[in-house]
This record gives C-alpha cells, structure tokens and sequence, in this order.
C-alpha cells in the first residue's frame, strides 16, 4: 500500500493552494516552459519533461528589485523588498532539487542574502519524479536520481491515474493536510535509466589543467551568449543596477549576470583581469568544478543537461568532464 | 562591524557633507551617516572598503580613505572614471548618498608594530593607504622608520598633497614623490615608482611593504622589492576587483575559491602567488 492521489484531486488540491498562497509551476511562454506563478491550475504544463528554464527563476529571478528608494520631504525612505505571500513551488524535477540545494549554499551562507533566504522559507517544494530520462542529462553522476526526493518537501510519482505521494518534511506534510490523499494498492513503477558520466578526480585533476591549451581551443567556439548561465541552476553571478522610474522612485535591481560576457571582471579604468574567451570559459568550468567544491563543498552542476541542450555551438559539459579525466589520467600516467 | 541589517543590500543613508577636489579627475568626499546610533558605533580598519550610492544611479567600492578614530564623517577618495564616480562628482553638500559597509579585512597594523614600513602608492591607489600612513604617525614610538612613495601620472594627479608636510616632518618618516611626466613647476623627480625603489636600495630587515596602485605598477614593484630581498610574506596588497554586492555572492571578484570581498581586499603575496588566475 502507498499514499496515493487522483490526477482530478491533484488539481483540486492545487487550486485550494492558490487560494491562499502563490502557485508558481512550469507553464508555456512564448514557447519557453519555465516556472512562473500560475493564475489557473489549467495552464501548468504537468508533463514538462525537463524545463527549458531551470526552477532557480522563483528563488533568483532574471532580475529583482532588492529595495526601493523615494525622497519625501528632503529625506531618503528605503522599502525593502519582502514576500507578501507564502508559496508553493510545483512540479520541479529532482535534477532542479539538487539546483536549489547549491543555490543555497552560496545564498544563505552568512552574510545571509535575506531576500533569498525569506523566499526559502516561505516556499514549500512539491516535486515532480521523472519518467522519462531527457538524452542530455545525467543526474545520477551527483549522486541524484529519477525518484529522489532529496531537498523536496513533497515527492510526486505519477503511476496511472494519480501520483504515488512521498512527503519527507512536516513543511511538506502540512501542505498535503488539504489534499486528498488514499492508500491504494498502486505498484511502484520503475525510475528510468539515466545516463552516467564519471565523475571523480575531477576536483583533483582540475588545478593541473589550468594552463592547458583545451580551453583557448574549445573558446574558439563560444560566441559568448551566456545562454548556458542563463538555463543553469547551479549558476549564480549577478549585476546590479539602479533604475529611475516616474516620480522619482529608485529601484535597486539585481538581474543574472555571466561569467562569459566580457565586462564581467573589468574595473574602473577598463583593466580587465580576465580578458580572453578562453579564460572567461575556463572560469565557468573552473568555478563549477573546482572552486565551489573548495570553499562551499559540492560541485557546481547537478547534471541537469540543460546548458548541453541550448548551446547553439555544441559545447558539452559532459565532454570536458570526460576530456579532463583523460587528460588527468594522462598526466597521472606520464608522472609516476 | 556594522550593526546587524535586516537586508545586506541595504546603504546606511547618509548626507555628503564636503566635496574637496584634490586633483582634476579626483574628490575627496566626506559623508555623515544620518543615524546616529549607527555613526557612533561604525567602526572600521585601514584598508577596509565600502559601497558608496549615487541613488538613481548605483553604487560602487571604494577604499575608506579616512580613520575611525578621527570620528568627522568618512572619506572616500573618488576618481571620476565612469557613470557612479561621475553622479557621485556632481553631488552638492546636503545631497543623499547611500553607504555600505565596512566590508572586506584590513591592514594588519598591529602585527607591523616594531617594523620598518614601506608605503607605495600609486594615482588614486594611495586612497586605501591614507589611512594606514595616519595611523603609523598617529601612534609614531609603536613603528619603525616610515618610508612612503608616492607616484602619479603627472604633478596635477598627486592626491593628498596639503598633507604631505605633516607625513614628512615626523621623526623616522621620509616622503619620495615621483612624476611620470613633469611640468613646468614640477622641480621634482620624474620616474616610475619601480625605479625609485630600485634607487633608493630599500633595505628589507625588519620591514614590510604595503602596496596600491594601478595592476601594472603592482606588478613592476614587485619585481624591484623582490630583486632588494624582500620575501613575499613582507608584502602586502590590496587587490581590486569588480564588485556588485560585498557579500561573496555575485562572483564578479571571484579568483581560486577566494572572494576579493570577502577573503581580501588585503592579500600578502605570498597569499596572492597561490591563486591559479592573475588578478
């Protein structure tokens, strides 16, 4: 006997939850499936297959004010920015999870990025299993898979007409007191087979490699579109802004930034400390797989396969991890 | 530390009281905190830096270029290089600015107690190193003797400059200034600061040299004062990096797995010659 729920009660679960709080949940824009807060339960695309913008928009959105700023009476008034409703984030896949998870690490790290942390903790994560594995992706490699419900507050496995329901956190087991829930003889159905690439050494082999003409060589390709920063989401560099609307309000706004746009190190003065395509492309891959690991703990990617997906001019995650084993296992070879 | 914000990207807002130019392109801004619990208990370090909002426009770092024992309002020194440097030098007295900070760590000027202190600036580089010459003189009998360089595109460009009787006078403290290019009244001595290391044969016992400057001017120093004997472990920096929030989150001044925000400004080179990438 598993938890189980009605595809019907599904939805009339979902519609109770955005009577009281924001449903935010992968819809349909302009051909781009990414997750946006929902006006009706009709518009969620339930069998999204991977998103084509990862889950990390609700928490790190392509831009956000961060407070605003009015002079009233010759003074400077500050509104920060706070959430005014709790939220529900529905049908994140377990690769987008583990996304949020190394979001985290940076985020709430102390100095606490309060805006991000107050989110958090409003939202409650109820996720989506995978059914069909995406060709591009490889989420076992960290340690995740189809079915894991790591990180989520509530783990949804579609099995005929309804969902096996998991729920792993009280936050998660609060949100289902309003649904409607059974137990049913419903048989478990098997997680798909999810592509591995070998991992390990990586963080090792990494610093012998700096210097290595593979980077220059494999930049020579990127036309720097940063769309593989943009669809990622494990990345988390920002820019901010001022902008002056009418009457004078000041909005401070935070918006992605890429490593791979070439303004992305230059100060003042126009010296940039990283200059070339090929050191700018080696940051992403650098900082992903060797600098994340050293000062936060767990590598940058989680094998989502998004930025495998878009990148207009082939650059595959998946092959520079092989290419770096080898060229590791090369040098190890040549220096014993 | 500043008192505990509900939200880091918050500025303290705070009034521009003075606005002093000190050369064409640099001012010298003094700025009040508008708070008053918060300005009485702001306390910072030689060598820490800080956010400084033009609203409407945005904010920038700066090295904090004045003491907090001096307790008159902080001091930055600002040279005028892009859209916040520009708002920021057209402000009046009375303007609202915003302030962040202090972030970043700071000189150890307690660890040079005793030793021989070399100072070598360069342009609008001898902003974060004010500070650091103030307190030396401020507390002479605690240091050794007092070498300053200070260099500067032309005579024009020198900061500081009504300041640099009070640095020369003190006992144990001698001042070099140096030009790339002179001009007519300039009777002065026209050089790049790496050849005046070279000529005046800095001796490196007991002593330690602190560092900021253009990255090219960096870069030559330390080729001169490694050449006179220095160790790496007697040098000190402070790097600068493109910075967005001061919180080691924004990755802009991410180098190795360091923040220059967080983890720096101020490296000791032989901090700096262990990261992978130049910065």
């Amino acid at each position: 006997m598993v938890k189980f729920i009605q595809k019907t009660d599904l939805l009339a679960w979902l519609e109770g939850i955005m009577r009281e709080r924001t449903l935010v949940a992968p819809v349909k824009e302009e051909g781009v499936t990414r997750f946006r807060p929902v006006e009706k339960v009709a518009d969620i695309v339930m069998d999204s297959g991977s998103t084509d913008l990862s889950a990390k928009d609700w928490f790190f959105p392509p831009s956000e004010v961060l407070f605003t700023m009015s002079k009233v009476d010759g003074q400077a008034v500050i509104t920060p920015t706070t959430m005014a409703k709790e939220a529900v984030l529905f049908g994140l896949h377990p690769c987008d999870a583990q996304g949020i998870a190394l979001m985290d690490l940076p985020f709430l790290a102390e100095p606490t990025d309060t805006i991000y942390a107050e989110k958090r903790e409003k939202t409650t994560l109820v996720g989506l299993a995978c059914r069909q594995a995406c060709p591009e992706c490889f989420c076992t490699s960290f340690g995740s898979s189809p079915f894991d419900s790591a990180g989520l507050d509530v783990l949804l496995i579609e099995s005929g007409e309804g969902y096996i329901v998991q729920s792993t956190t009280p936050k998660g087991q609060k949100l289902l007191d309003s649904a409607k829930v059974t137990e049913a003889n419903v048989e478990m159905p098997q997680p798909p087979a999810v592509n591995s690439v070998p991992i390990e050494g990586l963080v090792e082999i990494a610093p012998k490699l700096f210097n290595d003409a593979f980077w220059n060589r494999l930049a020579d390709r990127c036309i720097h579109c940063n769309m593989c920063a943009d669809v990622c989401p494990a990345c988390y560099c920002f820019d901010i802004r001022d902008y002056t609307g009418k009457g004078g309000l000041v909005e401070r706004v935070r918006t992605w930034e890429s490593c791979q746009a070439s303004g992305f190190t230059r100060i003042a003065g126009g010296y940039t400390p990283r200059p070339t395509k090929g050191a700018r492309l080696r940051q992403r891959f650098y900082h992903k797989f060797l600098y994340m690991p050293k000062q936060l703990g767990k590598i940058g990617c989680t094998g989502c396969g998004r930025c495998v997906r878009v990148c207009p001019v082939n650059i595959d995650i998946r092959e520079i991890i092989t290419t770096m084993q080898k060229s590791g296992a090369k040098i190890g070879a040549g220096s014993s | 530390m500043a008192p505990v914000r509900p939200n880091p990207f918050i500025p303290f807002t705070a009034r521009l009281k003075d606005s002093i130019e000190l050369t064409p392109d640099v001012k010298l801004l003094r700025v009040e905190l508008e708070d008053e619990t918060v300005r009485n208990n702001l306390s910072y370090q030689p060598g820490q830096f800080a956010f400084v909002s033009a609203f409407g426009v945005g904010e920038s770092p700066f090295g904090i270029a004045s003491v907090a024992y001096q307790k008159d309002g902080l001091e930055f020194a600002i040279r005028r290089v892009g859209t916040v440097t520009n708002a920021l030098h057209e402000l009046e007295p009375g303007a609202i600015v915003g302030v962040r900070g202090p972030f970043g760590n700071y000189f150890p000027l307690d660890e040079y107690k005793g030793k021989n202190i070399v100072i070598i600036g360069g342009g609008i580089g001898m902003a974060p190193l004010r500070p650091v010459i103030r307190t030396i003189l401020d507390n002479r009998q605690q240091y050794g003797q007092l070498t300053t360089i200070i260099g500067a595109r032309s005579p024009s460009d020198l900061v500081f400059v009504n300041e640099y009787e009070s640095w020369a006078k003190q006992p144990d403290s001698r001042l070099e200034l140096t030009v790339d290019r002179g001009d007519a009244n300039w009777k002065g001595r026209v050089a790049l600061i790496p050849a005046v290391i070279k000529e005046l044969q800095l001796s490196p016992d007991n002593a330690v040299a602190i560092i900021c400057g253009p990255p090219i001017m960096i870069r030559f120093v330390l080729v001169e004062l490694k050449a006179l004997g220095f160790a790496p472990r007697q040098i000190v920096t402070t790097l600068e990096a493109k910075m967005k929030c001061g919180l080691g989150k924004c990755a802009r001044c991410n180098v190795g797995e360091k923040y220059i925000c967080q983890d720096g400004p101020v490296f000791r080179l032989d901090q700096i010659t262990t990261f992978l990438e130049q910065f």
